[in-house]
């Protein structure tokens, strides 16, 4: 039997099924292979999205037709906004969602769309000497498809670990993904070996809410997506923060040799930012005490997320720890706690479109190029399956710019860096942060996204509408306005020499916003636009510096370095940097200079023996 | 590649002076700097040469295109009078155009990426670039004591501690972890700004032989500062060079007296006021009473309150208080004043020479200094520019993340001698030093 499509995704997590949707949007026929159509859509770690880098790359998938923020507000339970008291770039939504409504609201999503989703266990890629055309499922189907996405999650190889105990498979009561990672073991791609892990779940009546602090969401409640939203929220609930103890510490030391991270059994490297309590314990001995965020799973589902335990403790110690924490004492365990295990494949040997540099039309996205979070795997999907549709359809590729798009940074990072631990976004890994706003996403990528085919015109013209709106404010407004004195954020009233127009002042960092709202007679029908207003001429005098930086390193950043490049032959570079040039095999000057330690003086240098180089070819 | 710019001829006063600018798009501003802007490549064309506040100099103009030019992109030369007004006001317009000024070697590695020097080149290209990047280690050697790049090593250092508090602010705000008060933020940018500004005083200008030593002329406008400042060097006749650089804001010359030289500088005119303008003028001073060896103070008037006013700002210097405008009467009432002068008919300039050479010659280096090279001055001082801000940021506890790019920016600074620090690396720290993470 076979099937014919122009896209194959295997994978219905959040990669898999951004890049099914997108290449929807594009206009083309996509099958969804997946172990079961029940997962597709789950969150298999906390029930949240967003929060810092994290609610940019959500935002950033909306801007360009994604489903993932759409998914969130219809399931989200709680929002709050990170960073409220610092500038506006840095600020990050995050929203708790009920895990069911979230799955619900993704298939959902995917019924409303020709997407064909397959039920099956793939084994094998349908694949000659250079090219992937489709997947072999255990029943022997073909299920062909002019690209192929793998977005497998951590299915490859996947171990979960309790204590000793040992169980295949990428997630509790799903088994892992074996023929297929075998099947890329024996293409010899580079690949490497992850960990990450997971607390115990715990029966929401089982703890004593009441010996922890509640913390309520924000009012008004935000929205995650930019664009369409439901008219309303659900019910909104509250997460409770209590803490580990001395206690709960010594507990935890005394059966660290039964831990299975600390075994020896898991040669994986886990994420640092991400610890289980083990490592906080004896990597952070000094402090006393941990936090931890009781997560609720669901409006109508007894169930919570400890998040900040995350154990691979066998089940014995796991309760005694989890009952000596303050409201825990009496916590009913629905699931034990884990760490697993999993393969991925070195992101550098893929392109900037997700294409792998080893076989054509295969992609790869999501925690198999070595990532973890729901952002970063839909952001990638987004992006596989975008230029997927966009090769088929002979278009120019969809490659964003770190100085444009988080998802720019993300994909950056990964083709040219690789990953030394699970990869997440962090705003401080964006250079450029200070235009990349969670706010702004729209109007950085909606117009790269039209032209990639990926929203609708009808989008553009809301959207145009709202920036013509903007602009005309901008023109005709108040800020124009000029005034002789002000209030600044301390309360005092500011002379001014001369007169000046609210513009300039907001260049100021000692306004406030009230004094500037009543100054500037802005009404509440105007407050958004002023807000924006506020931000950007704030900003603009380091966006302009920022954009200046990105236009002189533009040509830096796309010259090539030659494959096996001898840098050891270059006079005048220390050892030190010519060994991590060796090491890290950077593709682009611009990617060489993003490397620790190295100098604008080994740049240039690189750059003279690139060209020493050509010249020599030539000459022979 | 991006726009640089270099004063192609060496800079001191002389009839002619001539800039390079070369880079994608540097043909672009022909027709917003150029009164008469050259039409065709490769012709010569006069012009007035215009910048915000007005025509900077009548010059000659030729461009390039492409490769017609010796480096092989785009650029331009400007040949202007060789006046040090005229060099100051045509680096900043350049300046403010965003032209970055070229490192050595520059023009030759560009020559050579653009197949306008043959491969037997190369090495001389790689020397040049080798040569600039040892100068830190060079300059060091010849400093009067070592330590200049360990200075430089342990400073960035500390640039990334505060990037790590304050990044791990920003990506880090639900820990329960207050970074930015637990590192001590505030108070260690404060240390390391005062500490930074120590070192970027302790450099000096590397030059040829041994320093001389510097005297600066303050006092209130109108007191005959300038007239006694031409005095001292008409009568000698022994101006050797006018050096533009980090001092342009001032008239610097070198004068030679019973076989010692010194350099003098002439200030603008300092009023203790409080007017925010004058303020600035007088913080400008106060900078450069850092980098000299000796202040003259010059006055027209018994005025004592004028006089500690300038002595004050003068801190531990050697100080020489000169009254002026003897031939209009004033006198030396109870020798409140070092020395008593008239700039006009040059009564007492000898014995302010006198005094001056005595003095200077006790003006020993108190304590460290360092020769550097100008770029690498300009460097460190848009460094403690931008370090500056982000402090200033910091102790209003507002815009934390400006700070922050203000300290990406500090950090920069140092990329030339200490390499880059990535954000992953930074990150790394920001992970072994805190416990985070859920």
């Amino acid at each position: 039997m076979s099937n014919e499509y122009d896209v194959v995704v295997v994978g219905g997590g959040h990669a898999g099924v951004e890049a099914a949707h997108a290449v929807y949007r594009s206009g083309l026929s996509c099958a969804l292979v997946s172990f079961s159509y029940e997962t597709i859509g789950q969150m298999s770690c906390n029930p949240a999205i967003g929060g810092l880098g994290k609610s940019h790359l959500v935002r950033e998938v909306d801007a360009m037709g994604g489903i993932m923020a759409q998914a969130t507000d219809m399931s989200g339970i709680q929002y709050r906004t990170l960073n409220t008291r610092k500038g506006n770039s840095v600020q990050a939504l995050r929203a708790q969602c009920d895990r069911e409504l979230y799955k619900k609201a993704i298939q959902d999503t995917l019924k409303l769309t020709d997407i064909e989703i397959i039920e099956g266990e793939v084994i094998d890629l349908l694949s000659n000497k250079e090219s992937v055309f489709g997947v072999l499922l255990a029943d022997n189907t073909e299920v062909r498809g002019k690209k192929t996405i793998l977005t497998t999650g951590t299915f490859l190889n996947g171990i979960m670990y309790t204590g000793q105990d040992k169980i295949q498979g990428g997630r509790v009561g799903e088994s892992a993904a074996i023929p297929l990672s075998r099947k890329l073991y024996s293409l010899n791609l580079p690949m490497g070996r992850l960990k990450t892990g997971t607390p115990a779940r715990i029966k929401m009546s089982s703890l004593d809410l009441g010996l922890m602090e509640e913390q309520k969401g924000e009012t008004p409640t935000p929205w995650m997506a930019l664009s369409e939203h439901p008219t309303e929220h659900q019910k909104q609930l509250s997460c409770y923060i209590t803490r580990t103890n001395k206690n709960t510490h010594k507990i935890i030391k005394k059966n660290i040799h039964l831990s299975a991270m600390y075994s020896g059994n898991i040669s994986g490297i886990g994420p640092r930012y991400c610890p289980s309590i083990e490592d906080k314990v004896f990597k952070f001995g000094g402090k006393d005490s941990h936090q931890i965020f009781i997560e609720p799973e669901g409006i109508n589902k007894d169930l919570v997320y400890p998040n900040g335990i995350s154990t691979s403790l066998p089940k014995q110690a796991q309760e005694d720890f989890i009952y000596s924490i303050a409201g825990m004492e009496n916590s009913q365990i629905e699931e034990y706690g884990y760490a697993v295990e999993y393969d991925f494949v070195d992101p550098r040997s893929l392109n900037p479109t997700m294409e792998t540099k080893f076989f054509k039309n295969l992609y790869l996205a999501g925690q198999i190029n070595g990532t973890t979070g729901y952002e970063e795997a839909a952001a990638q999907g987004l992006m596989a399956g975008a230029n997927a549709a966009n090769k088929i359809k002979n278009k120019e590729s969809l490659i964003l710019e770190r100085s444009e798009a988080y998802i720019g940074v993300l994909i950056n990072d990964l083709t040219t860096h690789g990953v030394t631990e699970p990869y997440r976004m962090f705003t401080s890994r964006a250079e450029h942060r200070l235009m990349l706003g969670q706010d702004n996403a729209e109007q950085r990528l909606l117009i790269i996204a039209k032209k990639a085919d990926l929203v609708s015109e009808k989008r553009i013209n809301s959207f145009e509408k709202k920036e013509n709106a903007y602009n005309t404010f901008l023109e005709n407004s108040i800020i124009k306005r000029k005034v002789k004195s002000f209030i600044d954020s301390s309360g005092k009233k500011i002379d001014l020499k001369e007169k000046a127009s609210i513009e300039t002042i907001l260049k100021r960092t000692d306004i406030s916003r009230e004094n500037i709202i009543e100054i500037s007679d802005t009404g509440p029908e105007n407050l958004l636009f002023l807000d924006r207003a506020m931000v950007e001429i704030k900003y603009s005098g380091y966006i302009e510096k920022q954009k200046r930086e990105v236009l002189k390193n533009k040509k830096l950043n796309l010259k090539d370095i030659p494959k096996n490049f001898p840098y050891t032959s270059i006079s005048g570079l220390s050892n030190e940097v010519k060994e991590k040039l060796n090491k890290t095999q950077p593709t682009t000057v611009g990617a060489a200079s993003k490397i620790e330690g190295v100098t604008p003086a080994a740049i240039n240098l690189l750059l003279v023996y690139i060209k020493k180089a050509e010249l020599e070819t030539l000459d022979a | 590649m991006s726009i640089v710019f270099a004063l192609a001829t060496p800079a001191s006063k002389s009839a002619l002076c001539v800039f390079r600018v070369s880079g994608d798009g540097c043909l672009k501003v022909l027709g917003s700097i150029f009164g008469n802007p050259p039409i065709e490549p490769r012709r010569f064309y006069h012009s007035s040469l215009i910048s915000q506040s007005g025509v900077i100099d009548s010059v000659g103009v030729v461009f390039f295109k492409g490769s017609s030019g010796y480096t092989g992109e785009d650029s331009f030369e400007v040949y202007a009078h060789g006046g040090l007004a005229v060099m100051g006001s045509v680096v900043d317009l350049f300046k403010e155009l965003d032209f970055d000024e070229a490192g050595p070697g520059e023009f030759t590695k560009r020559a050579f990426l653009n197949n306008k020097l043959s491969l037997s080149e190369a090495e001389s290209v790689v020397d040049v670039i080798n040569a600039s990047s040892k100068e830190v280690l060079e300059v060091s050697l010849n400093s009067l004591s070592g330590g200049f790049s360990e200075e430089l090593y342990s400073f960035s250092e500390r640039v990334d501690t505060l990037r790590k508090f304050i990044e791990g602010s920003i990506d880090f705000s639900d820990e329960d972890y207050d970074f930015i008060k637990e590192g001590g933020v505030v108070d260690d940018i404060s240390c390391l700004c005062a500490d930074f500004g120590g070192f970027v005083n302790k450099c000096y200008l590397a030059g040829e032989g041994e320093l001389k030593k510097m005297v600066l002329f303050v006092g209130p406008p109108n007191s005959g500062k300038s007239s006694l400042f031409n005095r001292l060097l008409g009568s000698d006749r022994a101006l050797v060079s006018d050096i533009p650089g980090t001092t342009r804001d001032l008239i610097e010359s070198e004068v030679f007296y019973n076989n010692s030289s010194f350099g003098v500088l002439d200030s603008a005119g300092i009023r203790s006021t409080e007017d925010v303008v004058e303020g600035k003028g007088i913080e400008l001073t106060i900078a450069h009473i850092k980098d000299v060896d000796v202040v003259v103070g010059v006055f027209d008037s018994l005025c004592d309150k004028e006089l500690n006013k300038i002595k004050a700002l003068a801190g531990g210097k050697n100080f020489i208080s000169v009254l002026n405008k003897s031939d209009l009467g004033v006198f030396n009432k109870d020798g409140l004043f070092d020395v008593l002068v008239s700039a006009k008919n040059g009564d007492g300039v000898t014995e302010l020479k006198n005094k001056i050479s005595l003095v200077s010659e006790n003006a020993g280096p108190d304590g460290q200094k360092y020769f550097a090279r100008s770029r690498h001055i300009k460097l460190f001082d848009e460094g403690l520019g931008f370090l500056e801000a982000a402090m200033f940021k910091l102790r209003s506890g507002s815009d934390v993340e400006l700070a922050a790019e203000d300290l990406r920016f500090a950090r920069a600074s140092f990329d030339e001698v200490v390499g880059v620090k990535t954000s992953d690396s930074l990150l790394g720290d920001i992970f072994s030093d805190f416990c985070i993470g859920k």
